[in-house]
């Protein structure tokens, strides 16, 4: 038997609560889940006062097993991950990995990924950065490239078709 | 010292300022920069869309540098962050080591975690030292006010070796005052610029820079020092946009860390790409002046 969101009737995800412990337990053995609400991460949280994140809640509903509402709301799109959760929770508790893991979820599940992560990801896999080289404007006007300031080449994958070979195969990868 | 610069996606595609302003100071505090063709993007920003993808990214950026035998000097606090966690991930993890690696496989590079990783504070201000920059000094920055920003990515998590520390950053403090200036304390110090939103929420992106620069404006500070292109681009490309989201006329002076220590040094103006800068730099003395 488990707990219903009778605001949602949404039931608990047990499978997904346990890949998203699993998953932070690999990657940091120094995160527990020992969360005792204190909302001490709220209380810092960067994204609380403007976009409405509560750190100490989406914890809580991890601890619950209600994945589905959190991977189906835009509330994890607001953190900024200033880390500020995760460095002063007195119970090493790390709230901005839990919404790494869940942002992950949503996405691997086939969620629309919103804004401008897709253009970030295509741009990635087809020239190895997060844009292209910028021409650039100055304060008086005069448009400046990488060559006009004396600038090297920039550095980029120097075999674009085994490099996008390499990315495809983790596009399915979970950590 | 002798480290690969590792550019990243920002500084070398749009935040021209810092990059120059790097190839200026560093070989006068005789650091060699080595150029490695090949490198990519660390994988942080996104990070919230596979995180599997941040860990190789990162590992295939400190393998090239690996296989130059090169440490690695990384200005951006966001790949300081991104390359930092996979090395402490992968070398305390081998079953994931092994996973990455075999993913790098196809670019035959292999990680094997022999290359150390140093952003723009710890290298000036634990390899470099204080007392060579007081050398360097021709125009001391006399009594000039400065707020300075760490970037939340080089000073959180603390458990990933961070530069600084997380609550109370002094170093970048300490580098300006040797130069000169006076940084001091401020309220909103450890506040987040909100650069990471912009690709999703950029109102509220704007709203954080906004909210930040204008307690800093209200302070009366002379000039706000950053060392992470994502902040800057908030704080000096988009200064006027963040303004109108906190209603507020902002008329901060934003330079890199590297740009200001390049003018005590006496490095011109042009050299340090001061004129790239949006915000009102030419409001200082050092800038205006010839």
């Amino acid at each position: 038997m488990s707990i219903t969101d009778l605001t949602s009737m949404g039931e608990p995800q047990t499978e997904q609560r346990k890949e998203i412990n699993e998953r932070l337990r690999r990657l940091q053995d120094e995160i527990s889940d020992y969360c005792y609400q204190c909302a001490k991460c709220t209380s810092g949280c960067e994204a609380h006062k403007l976009l409405e994140l509560e750190p100490h809640k989406i914890v809580a509903l991890l601890k619950r097993g209600l994945i589905d509402e959190m991977i189906n709301s835009e509330i994890i799109w607001t953190c900024m991950s200033c880390f500020k959760c995760r460095e002063r929770c007195p119970q090493k508790v790390a709230p901005v990995e839990i919404l790494f893991a869940l942002k992950n979820l949503a996405v691997a599940s086939g969620k629309q990924i919103p804004g401008n992560y897709t253009a970030m990801l295509q741009s990635v896999l087809s020239i190895g950065l997060l844009q292209d080289v910028k021409s650039i404007t100055t304060k008086d006007n005069k448009t400046k490239t990488r060559t006009d300031l004396g600038l090297p080449e920039i550095s980029k994958p120097a075999d674009p078709t085994k490099f996008q070979m390499m990315l495809s195969k983790i596009a399915v990868e979970k950590v | 010292m002798k480290y690969a610069l590792y550019p990243g996606c920002v500084m070398p595609t749009e935040q021209y300022a810092y990059e120059m302003s790097i190839r200026e100071v560093m070989p006068k505090l005789d650091v060699e920069l080595v150029d490695l063709k090949g490198f990519s993007c660390c994988g942080e920003p996104i990070k919230s869309v596979n995180q599997m993808l941040t860990l190789t990214l990162s590992a295939r950026n400190l393998a090239i540098a690996e296989k130059e035998g090169l440490d690695i000097f990384a200005p951006c606090p966001i790949c300081h962050l991104a390359l930092s966690e996979c090395k402490r991930i992968l070398d305390a993890d081998p079953a994931m080591n092994e996973r990455v690696n075999k993913f790098l496989e196809d670019e035959g590079l292999k990680y094997s975690g022999t290359s150390d990783i140093v952003s723009t504070i710890d290298l000036i201000h634990d390899k470099i030292g204080i007392e060579k920059i007081k050398k360097l000094v021709k125009k001391p920055l006399k009594d000039l006010k400065v707020a300075t920003h760490n970037g939340c990515h080089l000073i959180r998590p603390s458990e990933i070796g961070r530069p600084d520390d997380s609550e109370n950053p002094q170093k970048m403090d300490k580098i300006l005052k040797a130069v000169g200036a006076n940084p001091l304390d401020y309220p909103e110090k450890l506040d987040c610029c909100g650069g990471l939103l912009t690709a999703n929420l950029p109102e509220a992106a704007l709203t954080k820079t906004g909210q930040k620069l204008k307690g800093v404006q209200d302070q009366g500070f002379d000039a706000f020092i950053d060392t992470c292109p994502w902040c800057h681009r908030q704080y000096d490309s988009k200064q006027t946009k963040a303004g109108e989201t906190v209603a507020a006329k902002l008329d901060v002076p934003v330079l890199y860390l590297t740009q200001i220590l390049g003018l005590s040094f006496g490095i011109s103006k042009d050299k340090l790409g001061l004129d790239l800068n949006l915000s009102p730099v030419e409001k200082l003395a050092v800038v205006g002046g010839k």
